[in-house]
């Protein structure tokens, strides 16, 4: 009995051990939640001098620069309003992508986030984003810029920076190998002669382009440039794949691949680009690369000195795009849009704020700021300005795949890499890559 | 009166205390799985592409997988491909190398350690790219291949031998699944050995009569794990050979679910995929412990089941 009893107690101190240990464990998670959010009002509270305290969530993608250049632009905010702080929120474009639309569903977005060109249209449709067409940038944003971006005539996003897309090449490795410089607005049909020509010079391994094949933005450059338009338009609802310009890219890509001027198919698939050694030109393969302002600078930087950049080939219509494509907006929901608004136009006006963030976000798109900044600037971005400077000249809008079509991006892809391997006719392809298209076309009307 | 109710309250009360006991798990439970799951089987009837509400649309979703979309019937068939020839060649080899292993040597443990360790990193990113790197066109493989004069190809991006080369890696995640093993022939009564030997029972006949029987519940048991684990292989797919590439040769049905529900934003068509995943995978289940019945032999039941 005297046993049992012990027994008894002993189980019953160890369940309750136990309880209190894993009650412990729960409580953490819970309470760090609430707490979080809550230190604002704690904050608030304890200062309450500086006029109407907030704590403003801040979101947004890239490297490690620019998570480091904004955390210290923030800093620079919060000496210059010490009623603001910030809770801020990085991560790579894969991961903000994944997690934009649980904050959306959840209906927590922070206050202030980054935005892309290629889905802001998506999020103001839901009601994401904030109206700022109030904000005067009068000055500080170029006219024709702000009226290119705003969405039905009015501004959800503050463009941040001038981006555009080029052409980079290996200039010492051509020159080395006598070959003629590629020419600033050259044509298709003279890119894909220069390739036969550079190929003869080249030894067995190495190439003078790489297989666009499988990219569909490549081939939305060449319909445009060919004055066909883009691909998707009006919010989604309009698909228009030019058959005739479709099979007369890709046969042309099918002949050059056959006479081994382009790589062969899985040397192509493995290349990675920004990758120091799956890089297709910093591994000394290839001498020319498809590159943005922003990717161009990670390129110098992998082979310093080594780039060189020349626009993409032209059509009648132009070639390449100039747009700007990053933009800081407000939420919707935001309990402090006021302060959040005030913020964003500080963002690209103050110099101070200016010099920390630097060309992290690509070349400032307040030309006094860009001023400000211009002595200062390393290797890496004078060749994201040039590559700015080169496709200005005969620069198409930029035209991104329409809401709901990162599936059509996708089967694009995979289908092309079907006719890179040669298991699949171009008119194959043709026909089950627009099918999808205009399948997805006719679900948003 | 008064009485009764209050014993039924005190009965009550002892109903609960075991609740509250062990409510810290059962909170979790309810909360983190069960309504999840619940609110995903929901979430298969709809089109919900988490930006705005979802939209009631029975079937569609079910109708779509099987009627016209050709990406599930790919990623299903490599998907199938994988677990095929994955799980039967780590179970091989696993027990390959646990048999060695159980041997008394001196350092014996050194060696066990050192075996084991590739499965602890093995599923990493770190290890993911560092087999990119290792069989990409240009990689060590290739390198050594060269010496005998042979020219590989590039392993990951060729469609032909992306797969293939996956399969490799898992094959080379074995330790746990050797651990198992390991512990299961531990378990084997050296009695029967050494009787068996008396007997002038040769190696291969001891391998076959008593290893094997003995050892049967330990594979049932690796079997399902393994079976339930390929289904849900994710990272070298989408690592290695990015998102299922080359021609999708490596799309597996988790990267397929996933870029589904998180890049193209279908979360009912995901969740949809979710389910039959986990149909699929009880299905196999279910006709597994069928299939037990005439090949695993459980000593408790004194060789019942021959």
């Amino acid at each position: 009995m005297k046993l049992r009893r012990g027994t008894k107690e002993a189980a019953a101190l160890l369940m309750a051990l136990s309880l209190a240990l894993t009650a412990c464990g729960g409580g953490d998670n819970k309470e760090n939640a609430p707490s979080g959010s809550a230190s604002p009002g704690g904050d608030g509270a304890s200062s309450p001098a500086a006029g109407e305290a907030v704590e403003l969530g801040v979101t947004w993608w890239g490297p490690d620069a620019r998570h480091e250049a904004t955390k210290a632009a923030l800093d620079i905010y919060t000496k210059q309003n010490p009623n603001v702080k910030f809770k801020p929120e990085f991560m790579a474009w894969d991961a903000f992508w994944q997690k934009l639309p649980t904050l959306v569903a959840s209906k927590s977005v922070p206050d202030v986030l980054q935005m892309d060109a290629a889905y802001i249209q998506d999020y103001v449709s839901r009601g994401v984003m904030e109206d700022l067409s109030d904000i005067d940038l009068t000055g500080i944003v170029p006219d024709n810029i702000l009226e290119n971006v705003k969405i039905d005539g009015k501004l959800y996003g503050i463009p941040l920076s001038h981006n555009a897309q080029g052409l980079a090449y290996n200039k010492p490795d051509l020159e080395a190998a006598g070959i003629e410089l590629p020419k600033q607005g050259w044509t298709w049909e003279e890119y894909f002669q220069w390739a036969r020509d550079a190929k003869k010079k080249l030894p067995e391994d190495k190439y003078p382009i790489g297989d666009p094949a499988n990219a569909w933005d490549w081939f939305q450059w060449y319909q445009a440039s060919q004055g066909k338009g883009a691909i998707m338009s009006d919010g989604g609802k309009t698909f228009n794949l030019d058959k005739d310009l479709f099979v007369k890219f890709h046969d042309e890509l099918n002949a050059l691949r056959q006479e081994k001027v382009l790589p062969p198919p899985d040397t192509s698939l493995a290349f990675l680009e920004n990758d120091p050694q799956a890089d297709p030109m910093a591994s000394g393969k290839v001498m020319t690369r498809g590159a943005t302002v922003g990717s161009v600078a990670a390129l110098e930087q992998l082979m310093p000195g080594k780039v060189a950049v020349v626009n993409v080939p032209n059509g009648p219509s132009g070639g390449g795009w100039a747009q700007s494509t990053i933009f800081l907006g407000v939420s919707a929901t935001s309990k402090h849009k006021e302060e959040a608004k005030k913020f964003v136009k500080w963002f690209i006006t103050d110099s101070e704020g200016g010099k920390a963030l630097g060309l992290t976000r690509g070349i400032p798109i307040n030309e006094a700021i860009y001023k400000e900044l211009e002595p200062t600037l390393e290797a890496k971005d004078k060749i994201s300005k040039a590559l700015a400077d080169v496709a200005a000249e005969k620069a198409m809008p930029f035209y991104s795949a329409g809401p709901g079509f990162t599936e059509w991006v996708d089967f694009y892809k995979t289908t092309m890499e079907a006719v890179m391997f040669g298991q699949k006719s171009v008119e194959d392809a043709y026909d089950e890559i627009n099918k999808l298209g205009q399948d997805i076309a006719a679900k948003q009307k | 009166m008064t009485a009764r109710s209050a014993r039924r309250r005190a009965k009550k009360r002892i109903d609960w205390s075991g609740y509250v006991f062990i409510s810290p798990w059962l909170v979790g439970f309810l909360l983190l799985t069960l309504w999840p799951i619940g609110q995903s089987f929901y979430l298969s009837f709809t089109d919900y592409s988490l930006l705005s509400e979802p939209v009631w649309v029975g079937l569609d979703n079910y109708a779509r997988m099987f009627g016209s979309d050709p990406t599930f019937r790919k990623s299903l068939s490599v998907t199938f491909a994988f677990v095929l020839f994955s799980v039967p060649l780590k179970l091989l080899f696993s027990l390959l190398v646990a048999m060695l292993l159980s041997r008394n040597l001196r350092g014996m443990n050194a060696y066990r350690t050192a075996i084991y360790f590739p499965s602890l990193i093995g599923g990493s990113i770190a290890v993911a790219a560092l087999w990119r790197n290792m069989f990409g066109k240009d990689g060590y493989v290739n390198h050594v291949l060269a010496w005998f004069g042979i020219e590989g190809t590039g392993w990951i991006s060729n469609p032909d031998t992306a797969l293939g080369t996956l399969i490799l890696l898992n094959t080379w995640q074995f330790g746990s699944t050797m651990v198992i093993f390991l512990a299961g022939l531990k378990q084997i009564p050296q009695e029967l050995y050494e009787s068996a030997s008396v007997d002038g029972a040769n190696p291969v006949r001891k391998f076959f009569h008593i290893t094997l029987p003995m050892l049967s519940p330990v594979m049932f048991f690796n079997l399902i794990l393994g079976i339930i684990g390929s289904f849900q292989m994710f990272t070298a797919s989408f690592v290695i050979t990015p998102r299922g590439g080359p021609m999708q040769s490596t799309y597996v049905y988790a990267v397929f679910l996933y870029e589904k529900a998180f890049k193209h934003y279908q979360m009912g068509y995901a969740s949809a995929l979710a389910w039959i995943l986990l149909v699929i995978v009880a299905v196999l289940t279910v006709l597994n412990f069928l299939a037990s019945r005439y090949w695993v032999f459980y000593e408790t039941d004194g060789g019942k089941s021959k």
